[in-house]
């Protein structure tokens, strides 16, 4: 991989997430009402030095392009994204932090589960092309694509926490509870895992399963597999060294594609399960119309998608020798 | 959008065609084979809803109108059971597929229109323009695009003010959903129109056509537009179940317009009427099924539309 | 490379296998735990400081830490709180008010008079301050409604205050005493301006009187009280209380089936009757103390107001209107029989004041429209009626996002459509349509018509009535812009009524003049509807008993009623084994009310089978349909 390679693809993110910050600058200027009441959340009686401090900090006594554009990016780079408009007067960077952990946790595993059960069950099919599990796994991986998340989650609710009893409904782990020791806290918390980590694990592996299913399908019919083939390498063989491998790399890259898309579903996966991270947040700050927490979660969701394709297209570069250029 | 498209081979080399030779074949190849023409068929019954509602299910019931018992199961006279307001199910759900069906596809047109407007000028004229038109389309493909259309929907909708102004029929808050999925998915339609137009650039009717000097519109308009057709209307396909389940999602997490319900909002309605909690499945399965089996249809359609305009595919099987 | 992606993906299904072990339900089990009492509501807590409460969540966080002067018993009498005995002069003037003997804060210093007295005369001190207000602005009117002059300790036991006219309202003053050694130490901006330099918020460890104090607090997602172990009282049975914000009340409710709540406010209407009927839970509907209305811009073309017809400035015009409110039909359709239908501003809830007006608005669209043409709004060619200026008549009907009206804004556009009226129909985000409704004088534009809200109201009907007198309007309050001298007059002599017969007399009049003037036309009563597990705690006693719910009432007396379910003698060994556990160790554990859910679940799983069957059926019938076939080519 050279440096240019690696360079180019540094420029690319840099330039997005300019666009980004960008972006939320013009939405920010484009909101109703004064932009300082916007920064200061609606607190009905705020002293006129407050308010003068704020205009200074944010340099809105200044011409829009570019003291206020500076002042904006300067603060946006310092962490400080304003205060929530919900949670009165609290600052909008530590409402996006506790929300983010519920969030990773969830969606971090749900990836993981869903990129092994995916990549098995596609190699598999792929494998055994036209067999009982590829034409079962093909037809499943084509409705649950169809299916918004939160309906698959409003039915598995409905089946196995409210119907069978078997999970919790709602939230991280039980309020309140007092645990013996860490792992009875793990347990816990598994118990509240386990039906949005199914939504969001169900939603992704159709994806995978069927990309990695084509790629193993056009990796089989590469002629260096037919040459494994004539050397008298058995089947699994030529699967598990030769096939598997290459049919990996359109995966690693709609990974983070996926990323992206992800986010949409786990805003409304949350909701249904009532988890308590960035997806339930976004749709409070919606309610009450708390902008400065939207655009938070919007900056810090779509930075993170850029490093997220950043660091597959290195990986990517590492290992395909043919984009080392 | 919510879903990627599924991922098809869209680079298929395409021979250099007229306009409209070969959309009776495509057609014809389309109903040929089973999951083809079983996709036709449910969009041909659910666009048959979307146009004439009142013709199976009388007119949209209001809260003045409807007689239902509240949140009535399914029974005789109302197969799909009641809302807590008493009102049909079946007689919202064939009504909500208008609005979701006009939604989508008006946002499919938006969306396919950007892109294919901005991926053959791209293509064609490239230099700055590319450059720039490009960076952009990589920023939209690069960003949670959802994110940012509940933000702007969220925005428009108070800079516009007050919502219920109709534009032929649709509520002006409904067209702006309509407007930032257009917004916020037309990137990968350019990418991939563009990078067709590269490859058909380069073919000797082009330069035919330049030689004998035709204007780079005519050109476009006349030569490159009516070869990029075939992907164009595989990847509109694509689009429009896309964009059904953003305008789902959409509804669903409150942006929607309680008085004109789409299939998004009828699940919202039921979420907050508390049906999964009250056991009235008959609440969110009609409409949750509408929505499966419609993306379903359109995602069956697309990949046979993919298998007959990808004969690389084929051939190898 | 290619060892280094196995060993990459050989780690992945290692840690998939982990997680996987975890999350084996049914294997929680746990020591010896305090006994919680988990509450549920859909209502935000917002803060922690009691001078910026808002909602009625707000208002229980404070109840249950503070001690009101006097407090209410759970018949709603005056009870004991941070005073043991009180009484007034013959002249209703003077009031004394004699505080507990050695009573501590929750950190240990001694509560006494002098906190009380700072607590009042932080209040005068703020209402002659040049705001006039504090936080919210909804407590400081307890004070001035008694005309409360000045206050002051005799000796460390005993608080005199003195009021300007005579009252009967110093017991009801429902402001929480606060430490004095904590609070004293902050200004007024400190504890009015949530954005002023070291706001004071009251984070946890909150220091209290009451029975239970904040100890933990996750924004917008629970807080936790422990027990005061300074509380003069008896303790209360729980050990701890755990109050969670639930997004809406359907989650809400199946934690309570799971037995994760014991107690939550505010169910839906269809879950409250299908709760009614399930084992070991008690349901308790509560007569509303307030009211939903339909609000009206008095002033809409008024200059700087920003109404969008002159026809709402119009009396005949907002008279006629009200007869094509079917309030019957609002109460049986949309809250589903749980209410009363509206008439005044005092709700029956208040039996001793309520009084039904003389000429009420009975539902008929012809009587409507009879009225409309009468007033002169003739009806264009297109059927909507115009107003004096030729304009159509279109309304804007909105309301507050944090409260689900859209269905009765879908049936009050479908009766003004009848009239030839038109309705645009919105919700509008709480705090801008707060902005959106004051008018000129309280600083705002009065940008709105119409809006679908509500009040609630004290233990006396005197909040519900100092609403709407004239200089309210400037305070933002009196929203819809009433004025009436006569009604000032009467609030002002009702106040200063120590008669009851007297008193009574002059709130009817109040209500009638309301009534008349057409400014709110009052929808409904719409009913509390709470539910409680009882297989956790028993003694849920409702507030007061014949009409109200065990907690969210006022003052803290339902919480102290408790007990412990496991520790009273149940009828049988049977139910004893059943319930002992889910009383003492992991809520969620909780044996599930089997029984009717079971039977409920039972179409829900079949469909749910059938619908996995279909799928799994039909990809297969896909698939193996295009299989072969794309093979042959």
């Amino acid at each position: 991989m050279s440096v240019r390679y690696v360079g180019r693809r540094l420029m690319t993110a840099v330039l997005t997430i300019g666009m980004i910050v960008l972006l939320n600058f013009v939405l920010f200027r484009m909101m109703p009402g004064s932009p300082e009441r916007i920064l200061l959340g609606r607190i009905p009686n705020v002293s006129s030095e407050v308010l003068q401090a704020t205009r200074e900090r944010w340099g809105l006594d200044k011409p829009l392009v570019p003291d206020q554009f500076v002042a904006y990016v300067g603060s946006t780079l310092g962490g400080d994204l304003g205060f929530s408009y919900g949670e009165r007067g609290r600052p909008v960077a530590a409402v996006l932090e506790q929300h983010l952990w519920p969030t990773l946790l969830l969606f971090g595993l749900g990836e993981v589960v869903a990129i092994i059960l995916g990549l098995a069950l596609g190699a598999y099919s792929g494998w055994r092309r036209g067999g009982l599990i590829d034409h079962i796994g093909n037809g499943v991986s084509l409705v649950l694509y169809a299916t918004p998340y939160f309906l698959l989650g409003m039915g598995l609710l409905l089946v196995f926490a409210s119907g069978l009893h078997w999970f919790p409904t709602f939230g991280m782990s039980d309020v309140g509870r007092q645990y013996k020791d860490a792992f009875d806290q793990l347990i816990d918390i598994g118990r509240h895992l386990a039906l949005p980590l199914a939504t969001v694990s169900l939603g992704l592996v159709g994806q995978y399963a069927i990309l990695m299913r084509s790629s193993v399908i056009e990796t089989m019919t590469e002629d260096y597999i037919t040459t494994a083939h004539a050397k008298g390498l058995t089947e699994g063989r030529v699967l598990r060294s030769h096939a598997l491998p290459n049919a990996l790399l359109p995966t690693v890259s709609l990974v983070a594609i996926n990323l992206g898309y992800v986010i949409a579903g786990a805003i409304t996966v949350e909701i249904v399960f009532n988890w308590p991270g960035l997806g339930t947040l976004t749709v409070e700050a919606l309610e009450s119309r708390d902008y400065p927490v939207l655009q938070g979660i919007f900056l810090l969701l779509s930075v993170t998608v850029v490093f997220a394709n950043l660091a597959a297209d290195l990986l990517y570069g590492i290992l395909d020798p043919r984009v080392r250029t | 959008m919510i879903a990627p498209p599924m991922p098809i081979a869209q680079e298929a080399p395409l021979t250099p065609r007229r306009r409209g030779a070969g959309a009776i074949t495509v057609l014809r190849e389309l109903l040929r084979r089973p999951n083809g023409s079983i996709g036709v068929a449910i969009l041909v019954i659910f666009s048959v809803f979307a146009i004439v509602p009142a013709l199976f299910v009388g007119p949209l019931e209001t809260v003045i109108t409807a007689d239902g018992p509240r949140l009535g199961p399914p029974s005789a006279e109302y197969p799909f059971g009641t809302d807590e307001l008493g009102r049909s199910m079946l007689n919202l759900t064939v009504h909500a597929t208008r609005i979701s069906m006009v939604i989508g596809l008006l946002a499919t047109l938006i969306t396919v229109g950007v892109g294919v407007f901005v991926g053959i000028l791209s293509g064609y004229v490239g230099g700055r323009f590319d450059a720039v038109a490009m960076r952009i389309a990589d920023f939209f493909l690069v960003m949670p695009t959802f994110v940012l259309a509940i933000v702007l929907t969220a925005v428009i909708r108070d800079v516009v003010g007050s919502v219920s102004r109709e534009i032929a029929g649709i509520r002006l808050s409904l067209l702006i959903i309509v407007v930032v999925i257009g917004l916020t998915s037309w990137s990968s339609t350019a990418r991939i129109i563009r990078s067709q137009v590269l490859s058909l650039k380069e073919r000797a009717f082009v330069d035919r056509a330049r030689v004998i000097g035709a204007s780079p519109g005519h050109i476009m308009l006349r030569h490159l537009l009516p070869n990029v057709t075939n992907l164009v209307v595989a990847n509109a396909v694509l689009t429009f179940a896309g964009a059904i389940l953003t305008e789902t999602t959409l509804s669903f997490i409150g942006l929607g317009d309680p008085s004109q319900p789409s299939w998004g909002q009828l699940l919202e309605a039921s979420q907050r009427a508390s049906a999964p909690g009250l056991g009235a499945w008959w609440y969110f399965v009609p409409p949750g099924a509408a929505v499966v089996l419609v993306v379903f249809a359109f995602t069956l359609v697309g990949n046979a539309l993919d298998e007959i305009m990808n004969p690389r595919r084929r051939a190898r099987g | 490379m290619r060892t280094r992606l196995a060993v990459r993906l050989g780690r992945f299904i290692a840690l998939a296998a982990l997680v996987a072990a975890g999350l084996v339900p049914g294997a929680a089990n746990a020591g010896v735990q305090p006994l919680v009492l988990n509450v549920g509501t859909d209502q935000d807590l917002t803060n922690l400081n009691p001078w910026q409460s808002i909602t009625v969540a707000d208002y229980e966080v404070f109840t249950i830490q503070y001690e009101l002067l006097v407090s209410y018993d759970i018949s709603l009498q005056p009870a004991p709180g941070f005073a043991d005995e009180w009484s007034s002069s013959d002249d209703g003037m003077t009031h004394t008010f004699h505080i507990r003997e050695g009573m501590r804060w929750s950190d240990g210093e001694p509560a006494t008079c002098e906190d009380a007295r700072w607590t009042y005369q932080f209040v005068l001190d703020v209402l002659a301050s040049e705001d006039g207000y504090v936080g919210s602005g909804y407590l400081e009117p307890y004070i001035s409604n008694t005309g409360l002059e000045s206050v002051e300790c005799t000796d460390a036991n005993t608080l005199v205050a003195r009021t300007s006219h005579p009252t009967t309202l110093m017991d009801d003053v429902y402001i929480p005493i606060l430490p004095a050694h904590i609070w004293s130490q902050y200004s007024q901006a400190q504890i009015s301006n949530t954005e002023a330099e070291d706001y004071f918020a009251n984070e946890p460890p909150v220091v209290g009187s009451g029975p239970y104090v904040a100890v933990e607090w996750e924004p917008g997602e629970f807080i936790r009280f422990a027990r005061n172990e300074n509380y003069w009282g008896d303790p209360g049975v729980p050990d701890e209380i755990i109050f969670r914000t639930f997004g809406g009340s359907d989650t809400m409710v199946q934690a309570l089936r799971n037995g994760e709540l014991d107690y939550v406010r505010g169910t839906g209407a269809d879950e409250f009757d299908a709760l009614a009927t399930e084992p070991n839970i008690r349901v308790s509907e509560g007569f509303s103390n307030g009211y939903t209305m339909l609000s009206m811009n008095t002033r809409a073309t008024q200059e700087g107001y920003n109404g969008s017809t002159s026809a709402l400035e119009d009396h005949a015009f907002r008279d006629a209107i009200g007869y094509a409110i079917d309030r019957q039909e609002l109460v049986d359709r949309v809250l589903n029989g749980h209410g009363v239908p509206g008439s005044t501003h005092v709700p029956p809830y208040h039996v001793k004041w309520h009084v039904e007006p003389t000429t009420p608005r009975t539902f008929d669209i012809d009587e409507a429209n009879r009225r409309l043409d009468a007033a002169g709004y003739a009806r264009g060619a297109d059927g909507i009626r115009v107003d004096k200026d030729g304009k159509p008549i279109n309304l804007r009907l909105t309301w507050p996002s944090s409260e689900d009206h859209a269905t009765d804004a879908q049936f009050i556009q479908g009766w003004f459509e009848q009239l030839g009226i038109g309705v645009e129909a919105f919700v509008t985000d709480e705090g801008t349509l707060i902005d959106d409704l004051y008018g000129p004088p309280a600083g705002g534009e009065a940008d709105w018509d119409m809006y679908i809200w509500g009040w609630v109201g004290d233990p006396d009907p005197g909040s519900l009535l100092g609403l709407f007198t004239t200089d309210q309007i400037e305070a933002g309050v009196n929203d819809c812009f009433y004025s009436d001298e006569r009604y000032d007059q009467l609030f002002q002599e009702q106040l200063e009524a120590t008669d009851e017969a007297v008193r009574k007399e002059k709130i009817a009049e109040m209500q009638q003049l309301f009534y008349d003037a057409a400014c709110y036309h009052i929808l409904y009563y719409d009913n509390t509807l709470d539910a409680q597990r009882t297989d956790k705690f028993t003694g849920w006693t409702n507030q007061p008993p014949e009409s109200g719910t065990p907690l969210f009432g006022y003052g803290y007396a339902g919480y102290m009623q408790l007990q412990d379910a496991s520790a009273v003698p149940t009828p049988g060994p049977t139910t004893a084994a059943t319930t002992a556990p889910g009383a003492t160790q992991a809520p969620a554990a909780t044996t599930p009310p089997a029984g009717s859910t079971g039977s409920d679940m039972t179409v829900p799983l079949l469909v749910g089978a059938v619908a996995v069957i279909a799928v799994i059926a039909g990809g297969f019938w896909f698939t193996r349909r295009r299989g072969p076939r794309v093979e042959e080519e």
